[in-house]
């Protein structure tokens, strides 16, 4: 245990730490990666009333949908957070913040993944208020007015936890935190992708959370520098 | 010590001889404790019995306050229309038990044996003993606010027998000009008495009301003249109280009837005042201290109509007094109610004679004193021990040649109630309690003191 | 004769033992006896915190808390009898608000567990001060079921206070938050309520609060707290008392700190001290049934008048402000 803290220090004190959401960069170990998929028949995703916000409403040609399900071709799901959930050490924070961006009375992106007590750049880009009301549990639970043209809001996590972000202004406003311990996570791609690469050698659970079918686990063990394949498969309901 | 003499079952002169107990007991006839509590707000608030109770149906200074307030907790969701159109607010309130109740001298007239003199069955003087299983009236309690700051109370009271009668019928307006100082009530209701003899945490036929309340001395024709203050009484109350309650008071005009119906005593109005003051003791809590006065008036004759007395035909209307302090101490686990009371009653009143009569040589004001100390021990929320000494002494009878301590009473009253569920729709307790009570030279014919006891085991429910 | 005594007499005696007897057993019981031990505040892992709620954290016996009040300082061990006889109906034994009653509140009883406050005089996402819950205790808050605990003693409420912090592990490894700066309130003016009332359209408040400050804005209709259950915005016009103090400076502080586990947000961060008095002078005019300095001042000019008599009459329906 206290062998892998150390290799994971190392990885911070040597930068690689901005790895975390910029994907692979040099490998320093093995990397897990695979495809999460849906069977079944998801959610239909429903179209965006926006009336009663013209300013956001009239960037939208077609009306944006719902984002509870993000499905891609070949029963893709994308937005579905996958991680380390045990055998890999808690890491300190990286320095660089991340941001979550309010454009178009939507957030982008819908799930933004983060490490604990990371900073959290919050922006408003839109020509109307929006309120920032992360209903975190174990977290600290706030809420936040941010009217048009305030300077971005910072906000650290301090506990892992998965977080549904509102407006209550806007009521279809809906994201989610992704509040984790360590730096090994990805959320998937359109296509389904993922990767977790730099992983040292060692046995892992591998955890997946998509927000409306909750999680499944997998155990994979590592040794050297191998690159194990995980796909994960979710149960998609129609209702 | 005493006469034990066999007494039969279903002895016709049962009756009589519980008669004689009228002394004291005219008072505890009427009074099953009433305006006690009621689920019925508990259900509307949902808060546990214990929120305002002390132990049901003692109150404490929140459920005080939200009683003063006109059954309202003030915020703004008081009124009718933020219920459930279902919701009812009823109560019923039933004391099933076990009772024996024993006196050491009263009159028995025996069948069997032959007084020498008159020829008729003897009367003698001996103990008598009852029990046996035994249910109190019920009350129906309902109650609750009409609209913002106009509450009502009603208590249609059943005694065994299932005959009705109003124990309790009031209206009342609170917040007037929207300060808590004034209030106004009209009905027949309790006096403002914090020392509620409604929720008096005792039950049995002896220890189940305040001496002090409903004291006669024992020259005095109760069937002619009756007044308690614990009585519920006909008449308007102005009443008035600081927002936390700490200090209130209360003026009433009731109607000299002693709280009966269709004005039997005619014309004649009485004056209730009150007043307490709780302070803040640190860790001790909320202590209180108050003082009341009763000035009331009485006829002394009833015109008679073939016979019989009519409606409204009081006369020669003389006064009587009752005055008092009290205090609620609160130590820990234990607090301590004491109170002191005088009374005095006009000579006519005293001496049964009618206003156009002239008084017996020699005849006064009788006086009297009352102290009582009561202690409960409450363990928790669920389990309160009680313990109440009550001691009455003349200190003026109303003809010079009685003896001094003629009439004088002791009292000792133990028990405890456990609730073994506290919530917030039904209230239920074991009630067991023990009480002895002697009375000075008031045996019917040997004139000796007289000591009587009743034990009381059962169960106390409201819903 | 004699057979027939003894028998009443173990009649008597069978009475009194049925009685008595599982009475004095069952007394052996607290009300509080139906709470477990603690148990340890542990930190799930995210996958399981999303499957589950937190695990609602029991009072543990030897969690000790103080609060302090100017002179007074309050015990968790005397709030813990005081919690047990008033409290529990609502907010339970675990002091996660589901006490029996909870299922039959519109407004859900607060849950202590989650530690968060509605009125507070420190930032959206900290822990209140202990003055903050002490005068929330006494105040109680309006159009909910929490009444006024004004009628107990001051130690009492101080013990309370000390007994509500040891639901949450949060009260032993943090502390309250810094409470926000509130600066003397300025001279009122009539230049200070219109700036109010142009902030008022700035920060949006219109959307919840109506342009009138009915509560009836295009998203009321829409809000939720944070129990997911439905909840209306302040009615200004309805005239009922603010849920957190009925002064200026009491307002000021609402929205500067945010009602938190509603929608109300903070505006500590957007808003200019200066600025939120002009709010607060321009918010008191919109309570057109309280008399206030601002609204006698409101309508000593055309404008004013002429608003405030039109709100008047369009008025609210008995009831109105029922989730406020």
């Amino acid at each position: 245990m206290r062998h892998k803290q150390v290799i994971s220090v190392a990885f911070l004190l040597t930068g690689v730490a901005a790895m975390s959401f910029a994907g692979p960069s040099k490998p320093a170990g093995g990397s897990v990666s695979g495809k999460v998929t849906y069977e079944g028949t998801p959610a239909k995703q429903k179209p965006i009333d926006m009336s009663k916000e013209p300013s956001c409403a009239k960037q939208y040609t077609t009306p944006p949908t719902t984002e509870t399900v993000v499905t891609g071709p070949g029963n893709s799901l994308a937005d579905v957070v996958v991680y380390i959930s045990a055998g890999a050490p808690d890491e300190p924070p990286p320095s660089q913040a991340v941001t979550f961006d309010q454009k178009g009375c939507r957030y982008i992106p819908h799930v933004l993944a983060f490490q604990t007590n990371q900073e959290l750049k919050v922006v408003n880009d839109d020509q109307t208020s929006h309120n920032i009301h992360p209903l975190a549990k174990v977290n600290h639970e706030w809420n936040k007015s941010q009217p048009p043209g305030t300077p971005p809001l910072s906000e650290k996590f301090a506990q892992a936890e998965f977080i549904p972000v509102k407006c209550n202004v806007h009521p279809w406003m809906h994201g989610n935190f992704a509040v984790l311990k360590n730096s090994h996570y990805a959320v998937s791609k359109e296509d389904g992708s993922f990767t977790l690469p730099n992983l040292p050698a060692g046995k892992y659970t591998v955890t997946a959370w998509q927000e409306s079918y909750g999680t499944q686990t997998q155990d994979v063990t590592i040794s050297g520098s191998e690159s194990k394949s995980v796909n994960f498969v979710f149960k998609a309901k129609p209702y | 010590m005493t006469l034990s003499v066999p007494v039969r079952r279903g002895f016709s002169s049962i009756t009589s001889s519980i008669a004689f107990a009228a002394l004291l007991a005219a008072l505890m006839v009427a009074d099953s404790p009433s305006a006690g509590a009621i689920p019925a707000f508990a259900r509307k608030y949902g808060m546990p019995c214990s929120a305002c109770h002390e132990a049901w149906p003692k109150l404490n200074n929140f459920g005080q306050t939200f009683k003063d307030n006109g059954y309202q907790l003030g915020n703004d969701r008081d009124a009718p229309i933020f219920q459930q159109p279902a919701y009812w607010p009823i109560a019923l309130r039933i004391t099933p038990h076990w009772h024996r109740e024993s006196t050491s001298a009263t009159d028995i007239t025996n069948p069997a044996t032959t007084d020498p003199v008159t020829g008729l069955p003897a009367t003698t003087e001996g103990q008598l003993t009852t029990h046996g299983f035994d249910l109190t009236g019920m009350d129906m309690l309902t109650a609750g606010t009409l609209a913002k700051n106009i509450s009502f109370l009603l208590v249609p009271s059943a005694d065994e027998t299932g005959a009705f009668h109003f124990e309790s019928a009031s209206v009342r307006f609170d917040n007037l000009l929207h300060t808590p100082w004034l209030n106004v009530k009209v009905g027949k209701f309790e006096l403002d008495n914090i020392v509620s003899e409604k929720r008096i945490l005792t039950l049995s036929g002896q220890g189940g009301f305040y001496q002090g309340y409903h004291f006669q001395p024992v020259t005095e024709d109760t069937s002619l003249f009756t007044f308690g203050i614990g009585d519920n009484q006909l008449g308007a109350e102005l009443s008035g109280h600081s927002r936390n309650d700490y200090t209130r008071y209360s003026v009433a005009l009731l109607s000299s009837n002693d709280g009966n119906v269709d004005l039997p005593n005619g014309h004649g109005y009485d004056t209730f005042l009150t007043f307490s003051q709780a302070f803040q003791a640190g860790s001790l809590g909320l202590q209180r201290v108050g003082a009341f006065a009763y000035v009331g008036r009485a006829p002394t004759y009833h015109t008679l109509v073939a016979g019989d007395s009519a409606l409204g035909d009081g006369f020669g209307q003389k006064s009587f007094t009752r005055a008092g302090f009290f205090g609620l101490w609160y130590y820990k686990k234990l607090d301590f109610t004491t109170m002191y009371i005088h009374g005095s009653d006009s000579a006519f009143l005293g001496t049964n004679t009618p206003s156009y009569m002239d008084l017996p040589l020699g005849a006064r004001k009788p006086t009297w004193n009352v102290g009582t100390i009561e202690t409960h021990y409450t363990w928790n929320p669920q389990l309160i021990l009680i313990n109440r000494y009550e001691l009455v002494r003349m200190s003026q009878q109303a003809l010079p040649g009685l003896p001094g301590n003629l009439g004088d009473v002791d009292v000792l009253t133990f028990g405890y109630r456990y609730y073994p569920f506290i919530s917030s729709r039904a209230g239920f307790a074991f009630h067991n309690e023990y009480s002895i009570l002697r009375q000075r030279g008031v045996s019917p014919i040997n004139g000796v003191d007289v000591t009587s006891s009743s034990l009381f085991l059962g169960f106390d429910f409201i819903f | 004769m004699r057979a027939y005594k003894l028998g009443l007499n173990w009649m008597f005696l069978a009475v009194l033992a049925l009685l008595a007897i599982p009475s004095l057993a069952l007394a052996q019981q607290e009300p509080n006896s139906q709470q477990g031990s603690a148990q340890p505040a542990t930190q799930p892992a995210p996958a399981q915190q999303a499957a589950t709620p937190a695990p609602a954290a029991m009072p543990a016996r030897d969690v000790h808390q103080e609060s302090h009040l100017g002179k007074l300082t309050g015990h968790s061990e005397s709030g813990r009898k005081l919690y047990f006889r008033f409290c529990w109906g609502c907010h339970g034994f675990r002091g996660d608000g589901n006490g029996e009653n909870a299922p039959y509140l519109n407004i859900l009883p607060r849950n202590f567990v989650a530690a968060t406050f509605k009125c507070r005089s420190t930032p959206t996402g900290t822990l209140p001060t202990d003055e903050d819950l002490y005068n929330s205790l006494g105040r109680g808050l309006n159009n909910s079921n929490m009444p006024s605990w004004i009628s107990l003693t001051d130690q009492q409420r101080a013990d309370m206070v000390a007994f509500i912090k040891t639901f949450s592990p949060r009260w032993q490894t943090e502390k309250s938050g810094d409470p926000i700066n509130v600066p003397a309130e300025p001279a009122l003016t009539l230049q200070s309520i219109k700036h109010g009332q142009e902030l008022f359209q700035k920060l949006e408040c219109w959307k919840c609060h109506g342009q009138e400050g009915r509560g009836d804005g295009p998203s009321a209709s829409t809000l939720t707290d944070s129990n997911d259950q439905p909840i209306r915005p302040y009615n200004f016009a309805a005239g009922s008392r603010f849920k957190c103090g009925v002064s200026n400076r009491d307002l000021y502080k609402i929205f500067l700190t945010g009602v938190d586990g509603t929608p109300m947000p903070s505006f500590g961060d957007v808003v200019k001290p200066e600025e939120a008095w002009d709010l607060v002078h321009y918010l008191r005019t919109l309570q057109v049934r309280q008399k206030s300095p601002e609204l006698t001042l409101w309508m000593s000019t055309p404008e004013g008048a002429a608003i405030v008599s039109a709100q008047r009459i369009s008025g609210t329906p008995t009831g109105s402000g029922i989730n406020q």
